[in-house]
């Protein structure tokens, strides 16, 4: 069986202006199914522009990229949204849920996209609602929700459609510690339960959490190890003086 | 993503900002109701008027003064004065198959009488425009030759007028007007007329038409009245007077019309006069829809974060494009309908008050079909452009914008 992600020597040039921009130069790297990875790097070192091209929301310059096996170098802007919203989940570091939209809507999103009839995607929103612990916010707004809350939405929209790999861009970069390490204790629990998840992090202590550390700098890979005993998130949410919330 | 969710979409992001949704569907609102108001109104008018004129009989004939130009068929205003009474009677003399002519002199012109004065239209004519318009009387007696040889100072009075000056026609017989300083006695009253585009057509005072060349020190005719003998001779009498008056002319300053190319002619212009003011109406409607592609282009910078997210789990070229598309229609089909009720209620009021007259539901329809399919087209027209902005907006740019 081939490899969830397979970049083969991708390079991207970004141009800002008359600026030649080598954001990635060069990057040879696999993701297995069932894997949890996290890609690590100073800012500037090219991680979150590897994580996009992941994600198909950006395209190499060069070299190529392979989502379970599939070439997407030819593949049509179209043909893009449709893998983003079949095979990929994406949680940002902002959220990046719609503001208007309940958390039920929110979740149901990739699946109207995904041409889900109106009935059934209520019933798969509601359940996954349930599995990151927010069944009783289904009809909450994002701003009446905590950030730990709003982020577990997102991690429930991410794997609406039962993606390939579930892609993190500083997934903790914008909660408080407690609400960041369940989020994290979510990522383990989702990876046992055979997601594979990609994760992108500038902080050590976030990237121990996974079972692999990928390190960039200026645009290559400089170091790929394996940990070889994860932090695990529950362990640490109990070591943390104050009333857990959630689940 | 299929047309409902799209619309379900709209519909939500209209809601999130109703006073702008509003104040942008009103200019829709505005613009189709002024198109519906003037095209419908345009059209009852025509058809009053046109109706009107059509109800004097094929066998009329208007002789105007001046020549029509070529592919005209109203002379210019040179030539106003080519007309004269001897023109009438040459043409009742010798044209064979004229039953009637009557000359036409009309002047506006206070008139006293009763103790009152009232601003009215005073025509001077002959005992003929009573055979020439099937004019009935309804008090009294009409012109007479001798009133017309003898320059009488008679007045035969529009109902409308005589109950203004004397309360009642009956109380008019008898009395006297004065009209340009010079007394008038009532000789008789005539059958009511109504009105054509709030114009009174009883609001009239009838003198002989020699007396009104001489209260007016004019020596021409306004234009002429001709009956032909019956229907079918119509054209063979405009070949006739045509000929008659050339002669006594010795030059085409002249034209004549039939029933149906005076019509013909009247309706082409009143045409032109709706399609003109409807004209002027959608542009209204146009800058209604600039209203909504600026609102659209307003919202869709306000959304490029939501665009990004939406893309960014998904949604295609056509989503975006569709979601923007619909919400611009959705606010044009709702100004639309709006404009509609308000255009149909409003012609309707100005058609009732001016014509006395309501323009039918049939009418109405094919007013209401264009006006329903024209605010759709500019939904779609204002609105594809900033849907199309929307839909190719890159998903990492969309995702950064703040």
């Amino acid at each position: 069986m081939s490899s969830v992600v397979e970049l083969r020597d991708v390079t991207k040039v970004y141009r800002l202006g008359s600026v030649e921009v080598r954001a990635l130069r060069g990057v040879r790297l696999q993701i297995e199914s069932g894997e949890f990875v996290a890609v690590m790097g100073p800012s500037g070192s090219g991680k979150s522009t590897l994580l996009n091209i992941v994600g198909c929301l950006d395209r190499p310059t060069d070299g190529a990229y392979l989502l379970e096996g599939q070439d997407t170098r030819y593949l049509s802007d179209d043909a893009l949204s449709e893998v983003r919203n079949r095979k990929v989940g994406f949680v940002f570091q902002t959220f990046n849920l719609l503001p208007r939209l309940t958390a039920l809507q929110n979740v149901e999103l990739p699946l109207l996209y995904a041409g889900v009839p109106r009935a059934e995607r209520r019933r798969r929103a509601a359940e996954l609602l349930a599995r990151v612990g927010l069944a009783d916010r289904l009809y909450h707004r994002p701003r009446e929700l905590s950030g730990g809350q709003q982020q577990r939405v997102a991690v429930a929209r991410a794997l609406a459609n039962h993606p390939a790999i579930v892609l993190a861009d500083e997934p903790t970069g914008n909660l408080d510690s407690r609400s960041g390490e369940e989020v994290l204790a979510l990522f383990q629990e989702l990876n046992q339960a055979g997601v594979t998840i990609a994760l992108v992090t500038h902080d050590r202590e976030v990237a121990e959490h996974a079972r692999r550390i990928v390190t960039l700098r200026d645009g290559r890979v400089v170091r790929d190890e394996p940990v070889r005993s994860p932090r695990d998130a529950r362990e640490v949410l109990r070591q943390m003086p104050g009333e857990p919330e959630g689940p | 993503m299929g047309l409902l969710e799209a619309l379900r979409v709209a519909l939500e992001a209209l809601r999130a900002n109703p006073l702008r949704s509003v104040l942008t569907t009103l200019g829709v609102v505005i613009g189709v109701a002024a198109v519906i108001t003037l095209v419908s109104v345009g059209q009852a008018a025509r058809s009053r008027v046109v109706g009107e004129f059509a109800s004097l009989g094929p066998d009329l004939l208007w002789v105007l003064p001046g020549k029509a130009e070529e592919g005209q068929q109203f002379a210019t205003q040179e030539g106003r004065f080519t007309l004269t009474f001897s023109d009438a009677q040459a043409i009742q003399r010798e044209a064979r198959a004229v039953a009637a002519v009557a000359p036409w002199l009309q002047t506006s012109i206070e008139v006293t009488g009763g103790g009152r004065r009232e601003v009215t239209t005073v025509i001077g004519t002959t005992p003929s425009y009573l055979q020439v318009r099937a004019l009935r009387l309804q008090l009294g007696r009409f012109l007479s030759e001798a009133d017309e040889e003898r320059r009488k100072r008679v007045v035969v009075l529009g109902p409308t007028l005589a109950r203004r000056l004397f309360r009642a026609p009956e109380l008019a017989v008898g009395r006297r007007v004065v009209i340009n300083g010079r007394a008038f006695e009532v000789v008789g009253v005539v059958h009511p007329q109504g009105q054509v585009l709030g114009v009174d057509l009883d609001d009239r005072a009838y003198v002989p038409f020699s007396t009104a060349q001489l209260l007016f020190s004019v020596n021409y005719a306004s234009f002429l009245f001709v009956k032909a003998q019956d229907t079918a001779s119509v054209l063979r009498a405009q070949r006739e007077v045509e000929r008659v008056l050339r002669r006594e002319h010795g030059e085409e300053d002249f034209t004549v019309l039939t029933q149906s190319q005076f019509l013909g002619a009247l309706d082409a212009i009143l045409r032109v006069l709706t399609v003109a003011l409807s004209s002027i109406a959608a542009v209204s409607l146009v800058v209604g829809g600039i209203g909504i592609m600026n609102i659209m282009l307003v919202s869709v910078t306000e959304r490029t974060r939501e665009i990004g997210i939406r893309k960014a789990v998904g949604a295609k070229r056509w989503d975006i494009l569709a979601q923007f598309l619909v919400e611009a229609v959705v606010i044009s089909l709702v100004g639309g309908v709006l404009g509609m009720g308000l255009g149909l209620v409003a012609s309707w009021a100005i058609a009732a008050r001016l014509l006395d007259q309501a323009p039918t539901a049939a009418a109405a329809l094919p007013v209401v079909v264009l006006a329903f399919s024209f605010s759709v087209l500019v939904g779609v027209a204002f609105g594809v452009y900033p849907a199309w902005r929307a839909a190719r907006l890159d998903p990492i740019e969309a995702l950064r914008y703040e």
